[in-house]
């Protein structure tokens, strides 16, 4: 993995105003987003991964506000971007966005070749049939048949799938560094969801990008990552490789996860599901968010914030239960049947 | 596309119908001094029925029901009885649209361009001071009868610009006074509805996705937001437009218009019976035509009524 | 990213205050712990009236309307308050078009009538007729609108007759009743009536369909909520707040069909004072400087009252909706 630091983010803070109240949304975030890797964020509804995302964008709502921390990109500290005109030069140009729902991404009344198009003008200064030469090539790229009549056509003539292509071709066409796909297949049939992802490999490679995949899908996330970081209540609380994840997971929350995902062929075993709720963040956090809903917490999770325990140098995790003075917990089952599997998969790890 | 035109305007040969056939009843309703005039009261009760029985009022209902539709349908809408005795209302009719036009048309024009103007600069700086000033105005236009401003406009604002408060066909200038009151209620109307539907519009996702693209907010706001945000409103463009030109009763009166509003008033005020009749007919034929209209015109600005009916693609 | 190989110094000195052997121990499990998930008190009502309260501009016109109001009901009541259809007489003639002064405050009209207590004694029926009307106008669009989407079957034949009415422009409705009908407070009212029920209907009707068919009532039906009570907490609750809006706004629009009427000729009979009457009579001696006070005063009342009422109408409407509910 080449270590060459595309986006840099440090300590990342991000609150929102609320009827008066203030959320903090992302709780201090550090993380390095290397050129060219796939990294994978995942977590449950409400942990901020489309929050900490779009703070590379400022598509933070009215609300919200980046209020510590810095975003290191290409020289520029992103986190203190305050006008438009500083954040137009990196949306679409260095940094693009694919959302969840293609069907409501794409204006209902514009033809879809126009749309993409748009984009291409926009950053590739290409204009009238030099532009849509190009509009109908991409088209062919991203795997939409008889591109030709589909760049007349409109949002509600294309099936799902191809509409998120569309999408997808919207924001290739700008030709970024960085592409984040906020749960691209979240609204697709299972089936659709395989030729999605595939796509976007074959983009990756194409295009030499470097992308975010937000997700909540453990099963995507084997596909595509290299790399996965597992977001609880506003903050990374364990980062590795997709191995390292899934066969040598460290924290409660990541083993919690884990071991909630239906595993074929294991009968008889209750379906696992974690208790509890994930915390107020309204209110300030002590120690470790998710002591409360972890049986295993020691008395240290409620008091004191665990910093990233190195586990190797590509792995880390926030959990007291890496610290030297820490008793050896068992995992759960699952995790220790994943753990065995690894070592039938690498007997001299 | 063609079954989604002709099954409109089906329904709407359908409302003209219920409506003629409606209003046919109520004139049954009218006073029946209504028909005669100023002798109404010198004749006497035998002369008044031969007369209404000359005249078809004493026939069967279906018969009469059916001498009315035939009549409307060959363009005899009868002859008026009080206001100009015994001239074919047809006539009367076509003498003053030629005064209401050009007004109801200048009206739009100013309504629109100035209307969608300020709601899209209303939209832009949104609960900021030009906002304020146009939801002032928009308040005091909806809030105050028409009847009012529009004396204001011509005892006041007449004397300050020098212009002529009554029509003259020949003085170019006074076209001016009664086109810009008449334009008043269409600008708030317009200016208040491009601005809510721009807000809305403004909250949808592709607008957020196309920001990401890198669009700045002047060109989502002109590119993609005012045009989706024109859709509905060309839904009522065509009905609002029929309407200011079949004459703005106050204006036409206050400003001394020959036009078609002010006949209106006077058919009622002199009990003309016939002659109200008819301008009820034609007022809601203009109103049905215009909702008409709208709707066809919205099939044709948003795609997906006119693929809906055809079954779409998938 | 910092690679920690060792704590920091600032976390060991945190973990140096308490007892180690306490800290890497393990905890109790407290169920109700982990079940701290935000707790929402929104209350709808109170969120209404907060958002209300931040309006200046409608809490001012409230005030403005509410001491309005209340002299509009007291003003006969206090000394000195002249008969408002009473002819005065100067030297054996009535006393027309006097100027505003010490005698007569707002000045007399062209018959002789002391216009203070006219204006005041209009304002009452102009504001008594909107009040009527738009409260006959809800419950009357209630009721339809009820029936209406509450059995199907009569949803085909009454969304034609709404499109037919509806199509039919008000103000020829309006005109076309009040042609037929004799002059009279009541007529006035009725022909209002005759069309005002028509969106209020649309909008009930609406709403039950939205109660029948949304997904979130067809779960709530299935854990056996009864239908009473999705109505009373569905429903109700936004339906007050449309009702509250309509007969706020069906006030300014009272008084202008009625100026409207008037100023066709259809309108109430002279005897009976209201606004629009009064702007009638106040147009006729208007091209005359000295007695523009006669249009000018009662159009000052006139737009005063509604402009306040729309106002106050449009900011609770705008409270009311929960997506301002922030």
């Amino acid at each position: 993995m080449e270590n060459d630091n595309i986006l840099s983010v440090k300590n990342l803070e991000v609150k929102f105003n609320l009827r008066g109240q203030v959320l903090t949304a992302i709780r201090g975030i550090s993380l390095d987003l290397y050129k060219g890797e796939s990294l994978a964020i995942v977590g449950e509804s409400g942990s901020g991964k489309s929050v900490f995302t779009k703070t590379f964008m400022g598509m933070l709502d009215q609300n919200g506000s980046v209020t510590a921390g810095e975003i290191l990109y290409k020289g520029m500290d992103l986190a203190k971007f305050k006008s438009e005109k500083e954040w137009l030069r990196i949306r679409g140009k260095e940094i693009a966005m694919v959302f969840q729902d293609p069907m409501t991404s794409l204006n209902p009344l514009k033809p879809v070749g126009k749309q993409i198009q748009e984009a291409l003008e926009m950053h590739q200064r290409l204009k009238g049939k030099a532009a849509r030469k190009r509009t109908i090539e991409i088209l062919n790229d991203v795997g939409i048949p008889l591109p030709e009549m589909r760049y007349k056509q409109y949002p509600h003539e294309f099936s799902g799938g191809m509409r998120q292509r569309a999408v997808i071709a919207t924001a290739i066409a700008c030709r970024p560094n960085i592409l984040i796909c906020d749960e691209p297949t979240t609204a697709l049939d299972v089936t659709i969801q395989a030729q999605i992802i595939e796509l976007l490999r074959g983009l990756q490679k194409k295009y030499d990008l470097t992308i975010v995949y937000i997700t909540h899908d453990l099963g995507v996330v084997a596909k595509v990552a290299e790399r996965i970081a597992v977001m609880y209540a506003g903050d990374i609380i364990e980062i590795g490789t997709c191995n390292e994840i899934f066969y040598h997971a460290q924290h409660p929350y990541t083993w919690a996860l884990l071991s909630s995902l239906p595993q074929l062929g294991v009968k008889g075993e209750l379906l696992y599901s974690i208790k509890g709720t994930p915390p107020n963040l309204f209110k300030e956090i002590k120690g470790d968010a998710f002591a409360p809903r972890n049986p295993k917490a020691l008395n240290i999770d409620f008091l004191i914030r665990p910093p990233y325990f190195q586990v190797s140098p590509t792995h880390f995790a926030k959990t007291w239960l890496l610290d030297p003075r820490a008793p050896r917990i068992d995992p759960p089952g699952t995790i220790k049947r994943l753990q065995d599997k690894w070592k039938e998969i690498k007997p001299n790890a | 596309m063609l079954k989604y035109i002709l099954k409109r305007l089906l329904q709407s040969v359908f409302t003209l119908i219920i409506i003629a056939t409606a209003v046919f009843l109520l004139m049954r309703l009218m006073p029946e001094s209504g028909y005669f005039g100023d002798e109404y009261d010198k004749m006497d009760a035998e002369q008044i029925e031969a007369s209404l029985a000359a005249m078809g009022l004493r026939d069967p209902i279906p018969k009469q029901l059916f001498n009315f539709y035939k009549s409307i349908l060959s363009g005899d809408l009868g002859k008026s009885i009080v206001f100009r005795p015994k001239v074919e209302i047809a006539k009367i009719i076509k003498q003053k649209i030629p005064y209401s036009i050009p007004f109801g048309l200048a009206s739009i024009g100013i309504s629109l361009v100035l209307g969608v103007s300020i709601g899209v600069i209303m939209a832009r700086f949104k609960h900021k001071l030009p906002d304020k000033l146009g939801n002032a105005y928009v308040v005091v236009i909806n809030a105050v009868p028409a009847a009012v401003y529009y004396l204001f406009i011509q005892l006041y604002i007449s004397d300050i610009l020098h212009l002529p408060i009554l029509f003259d066909a020949e003085k170019p200038l006074s076209w001016i006074l009664p086109a810009c009151s008449m334009s008043l209620s269409g600008i708030a109307y317009y200016a208040m509805w491009i601005r809510r539907y721009m807000l809305d519009q403004m909250t949808k996702d592709y607008i957020g996705f196309a920001r990401a693209k890198g669009l700045s907010n002047k060109k989502l706001m002109y590119r993609h937001v005012i045009r989706n945000a024109f859709v509905p409103i060309a839904q009522y463009l065509p009905a609002n437009m029929l309407f200011t030109i079949s004459g703005s009763i106050y204006v036409e009166s206050l400003f001394s218009i020959p036009g078609m509003g002010g006949l209106l008033i006077a058919a009622i005020q002199r009990q003309d019976n016939p002659l109200v009749q008819a301008l009820v007919l034609i007022y809601s034929s203009i109103g049905i035509l215009g909702l008409l209209l709208g709707d066809l015109l919205m099939a044709l600005c948003d795609p997906r009524i006119k693929l809906a009916s055809k079954g779409g693609s998938r | 990213m910092t690679k920690i190989a060792k704590l920091e110094k600032n976390l060991e000195e945190q973990i140096a205050q308490y007892d180690a052997n306490m800290l890497f121990q393990q905890s109790e499990y407290d169920a109700d712990e982990a079940e701290q998930g935000g707790y929402s008190n929104y209350s709808y009502w109170r969120s209404t009236w907060r958002s209300f309260t931040k309006n200046r501009t409608a809490i001012f016109f409230m005030c403005v309307l509410g001491v309005l109001l209340l002299f509009t009901l007291v003003q006969p009541l206090l000394p000195d308050q002249k008969d408002p259809t009473l002819i005065f007489w100067v030297d054996s003639m009535p006393d027309m078009n006097h100027r505003p002064d010490a005698q007569f405050w707002f000045g007399t009209n062209s018959t002789g009538q002391d216009l203070w207590a006219r204006i005041w004694s209009g304002t009452r029926t102009s504001l008594a007729i909107g009040i009527i009307v738009g409260l006959f106008d809800a419950l009357l669009g209630i009721i339809i609108g009820a029936i209406w989407g509450y059995v199907r079957k009569l949803d085909r034949l009454m969304t034609e007759i709404y499109n037919v009415i509806h199509n039919i422009p008000h103000s020829i409705i309006l005109i076309l009743v009040s042609y037929m009908v004799k002059p009279s407070v009541a007529t006035m009212i009725f022909a209002m009536c005759v069309t005002g029920w028509l969106p209020m209907s649309r909008f009930v009707r609406n709403q039950i369909v939205i109660i029948r068919d949304q997904e979130y009532n067809l779960a709530s039906r299935c854990l056996g909520t009864p239908t009473f009570r999705m109505i009373m907490k569905n429903l109700l609750p936004y339906l007050i707040s449309v009702i509250m809006l309509r007969i706020a706004l069906a006030i300014p629009a009272a008084i202008g069909n009625e100026v409207f009427l008037t100023y066709i000729g259809l309108g109430l009979p002279v005897t009976i004072p209201s606004l629009g009457n009064l702007i009638n009579e106040g147009r006729i001696v208007m091209m005359s400087a000295s007695s523009r006070y006669q249009i000018v005063l009662p159009s000052i009342v006139l737009s005063v009252i509604t402009i306040a009422f729309y106002v106050i109408g449009n900011a609770f409407s705008d409270a009311a909706d929960p997506k301002n509910h922030v």
